[in-house]
């Protein structure tokens, strides 16, 4: 597996470049789609599974342990994300809500855990899966509770509007609802990955080529700036992780709720 | 009782609503109008409509968030 100390070229310092960070080699040479990013995205399932399975697989009313732990999990997903925007359908789609905010939460948390460092999510086609999922399922939910021609024209034609003026707005409620929304749903969790995980190299590459590669009195200075600024943003990281995990299923809900009831 | 539980729900939804989706009507109204005025642009042979349509589309799509979300 590569680390962050990916090499840099000759006597001077080079900033990490996203081809060597992100453009990973296959684990097993010969079977190319299996990168690291693909394993993780297996070990975070596995792992979003085993606990999940651990907390709820023989559930007590009075839960304490690893079931309390991820009992709460819950509740936050269900008070924070499904409730504003679902109500009293919230229930109903609380496994698909819990499963993502939890699948997302770990997949960017491996950005960093220490020796894996990778935010699964900074690959875009893992985003992709989901917020198109989410795509298909808020057409399908549309569709199926308003009428395929009810939906497009809730969409489309918000009311109270004067009639000429439709023919302006109408093409741009569905551009917004239909290719702009999933397309932002799922860059928004890629950008802020990618980003987070570019910064944090950065900063390592820093911290590491002043203090090891090139350790002289001039450039230690800046070698610790690197290192207490990688302490920093890995902070600010995990702030960033959890709150992009939390949007992400938020939008979910969002869309999902936006789908169930027509607006206004 | 119920309706005065349900009450903060509704309002943080509404907000929500507006927060998320008003910044991709803006972009969509951007993208359709400016689009529009660069295939004029380009059909004519000019560089007016480009800015026109752009500054149109955002003007529009604030004007719909307007209507949609002010009350």
């Amino acid at each position: 597996m590569i680390t962050l100390t990916a090499p840099a070229h000759g006597d001077e310092f080079s900033a990490p470049t996203p081809d060597e960070l992100f453009n990973l080699p296959p684990i097993i040479a010969g079977v190319d789609w299996f990168t690291k990013p693909v394993l993780l995205a297996i070990l975070s399932a596995i792992l979003v599974i085993g606990v999940c399975w651990g907390a709820f697989s023989k559930p007590k009313l009075v839960p304490r342990g690893l079931q309390n732990v991820v009992e709460y999990g819950y509740m936050f997903v269900r008070d924070q994300v499904a409730r504003p925007f679902l109500g009293k359908d919230s229930d109903r789609f609380m496994g698909l809500l819990v499963t993502m905010f939890f699948l997302v939460l770990v997949w960017n948390l491996m950005g960093v855990v220490p020796f894996i460092q990778f935010p699964v999510a900074s690959h875009i086609a893992f985003p992709a899966v989901l917020a198109i999922s989410v795509y298909v399922l808020k057409i399908y939910l549309g569709v199926k509770y308003q009428g395929a021609g009810g939906y497009f024209k809730n969409m489309m034609f918000p009311p109270g509007l004067p009639k000429p003026i439709y023919l302006l707005l109408s093409p741009i409620e569905f551009l917004s609802n239909m290719i702009i929304a999933p397309f932002t749903h799922m860059v928004r969790l890629f950008a802020n990955m990618f980003a987070g995980h570019m910064l944090l190299a950065f900063f390592s590459m820093v911290g590491f080529w002043f203090l090891f590669e090139k350790l002289t009195p001039l450039g230690a200075g800046v070698g610790v700036l690197g290192v207490v600024m990688t302490i920093i943003f890995t902070g600010f990281e995990i702030f960033i992780q959890f709150l992009q995990a939390f949007l992400f299923a938020m939008l979910a809900s969002m869309y999902i709720g936006g789908s169930l009831h027509a607006e206004h | 009782m119920s309706a005065q539980e349900r009450r903060p729900e509704e309002d943080g939804r509404d907000f929500a609503d507006a927060m998320w989706s008003i910044p991709s009507s803006l972009l969509a109204g951007m993208a359709i109008y400016g689009g529009l005025g660069w295939l004029l642009d380009r059909w004519l042979d000019m560089s007016a409509f480009f800015p026109i349509g752009t500054v149109l589309g955002l003007v529009l799509a604030g004007y719909l968030a307007y209507r949609k979300f002010s009350r």
